[in-house]
């Protein structure tokens, strides 16, 4: 089968996220045990500033549950925990909204272990992932936002070769106040490891 | 220029209407020209789902038009709009603007929104110079997001925010 005809099969939401290896990282499916973890890291305050749904109510198992699209198929969504090499998982990423026409998805990432955050993680876990989306699924092209006060992320972001297309003002609000995030893509062609 | 609910009784024409390359040469979201019976699963989604609003565009004589659809995101108080004068007779008469400026009325005085954002076609002047008439600012440039007939092409982003609009109105 070749990789475009991956892309093309419907069943792809239904297939589970595969388990992929990097160098300091592994990614695996998100399971439902893993569902306790998910909920303390987006609930810890300092994980979910950062997160487009910071105003949403606090999560719970039930909310993160239909998130992930455990309860039903998701045509379009594949999600990830990212495990350290040792096995421990310390946050979870996502290709939403795989478009196997336009041949394009949105990446999504998050680290709820913080004494994890700026030690490399995020950065294999994306590389490992841009691999996957362009090489196994024939994508064209993967993007993202995120908040433009996110110097961290978007410095990880261009180290792993996405470029900014745009500002979009006052986006989302965080704690009701409205904030700005920025518009990245990365293409296959400008793409490599 | 009138908005009303969409009705089960408008989905011919739209599949009529769909089935016309020269309609959804700017429509990048279609796939395959809908069937009938993929047009009622369709509006019967979107019925149910309470974050969308999705209105029949009606000339003064109620003839039917288009369509255009707000996508809300309640928590961060924005919306998405989706418009398509789908009857090309139609075409640059200035329904589109009509339709646009009414619908962010809607958006910013009825609903309390902070932000409409839409995405378009960046070959699509028309409907970008109607944009722009009625406020939306060029915010980004998404680079071989749509593919169409076989190549790929930009998509502009733009947003409106309440402030500019209300100053503008």
């Amino acid at each position: 089968m070749e990789a475009r005809d991956i892309v093309r099969d419907a069943s792809i939401g239904a297939r589970q996220a595969p388990p992929l290896q990097g160098a300091a990282v592994r990614l695996r499916a998100v399971e439902e045990g893993d569902l306790p973890l998910l909920v303390r890291w987006m609930n810890d305050p300092d994980v979910r500033f950062w997160l487009h749904h910071s105003d949403r109510p606090d999560a719970t198992v039930e909310s993160v549950r239909g998130r992930f699209g455990l309860t039903e198929e998701r045509f379009s969504n594949l999600v990830w925990m990212i495990e350290t090499l040792e096995g421990r998982p310390v946050g979870h990423l996502g290709l939403l909204q795989v478009d196997p026409h336009h041949k394009r998805a949105e990446l999504a990432i998050s680290i709820g272990e913080k004494e994890w955050w700026s030690q490399g993680i995020g950065t294999d876990a994306i590389r490992t992932v841009l691999r996957h989306a362009f090489e196994d699924l024939g994508l064209r092209r993967v993007d993202l936002h995120t908040d433009a006060d996110n110097a961290r992320g978007i410095r990880c972001y261009e180290k792993c070769g996405f470029v900014r297309e745009g500002v979009m003002r006052e986006r989302r609000l965080r704690y009701r106040q409205p904030l700005d995030m920025v518009l990245m893509a990365v293409l296959r062609e400008e793409w490599s490891e | 220029m009138r908005l009303r609910p969409m009705e089960e009784r408008d989905l011919p024409r739209f599949v009529e209407w769909l089935a016309d390359r020269d309609v959804t040469r700017w429509l990048a979201a279609m796939g395959e020209p809908p069937t009938l019976d993929d047009e009622r699963e369709w509006y019967k989604r979107r019925r149910e789902d309470p974050e969308s609003v999705m209105w029949s565009i009606e000339t003064i004589d109620g003839e039917l038009a288009g369509t255009v659809e707000l996508r809300l995101t309640p928590r961060a108080k924005r919306a998405e709009m989706g418009i398509a004068i789908q009857d090309k007779s139609l075409w640059g008469q200035g329904l589109g603007t009509d339709t646009v400026r009414l619908v962010l009325e809607y958006a910013f005085e009825d609903l309390q929104l902070n932000r409409v954002e839409l995405t378009t076609d960046e070959e699509n002047t028309r409907a970008i110079r109607c944009y722009e008439k009625c406020g939306f600012a060029r915010e980004g440039l998404l680079r071989q997001h749509r593919l169409i007939d076989g190549r790929f092409g930009n998509t502009l982003s733009m947003a409106v925010l309440r402030d500019e609009w209300e100053k503008g109105k």
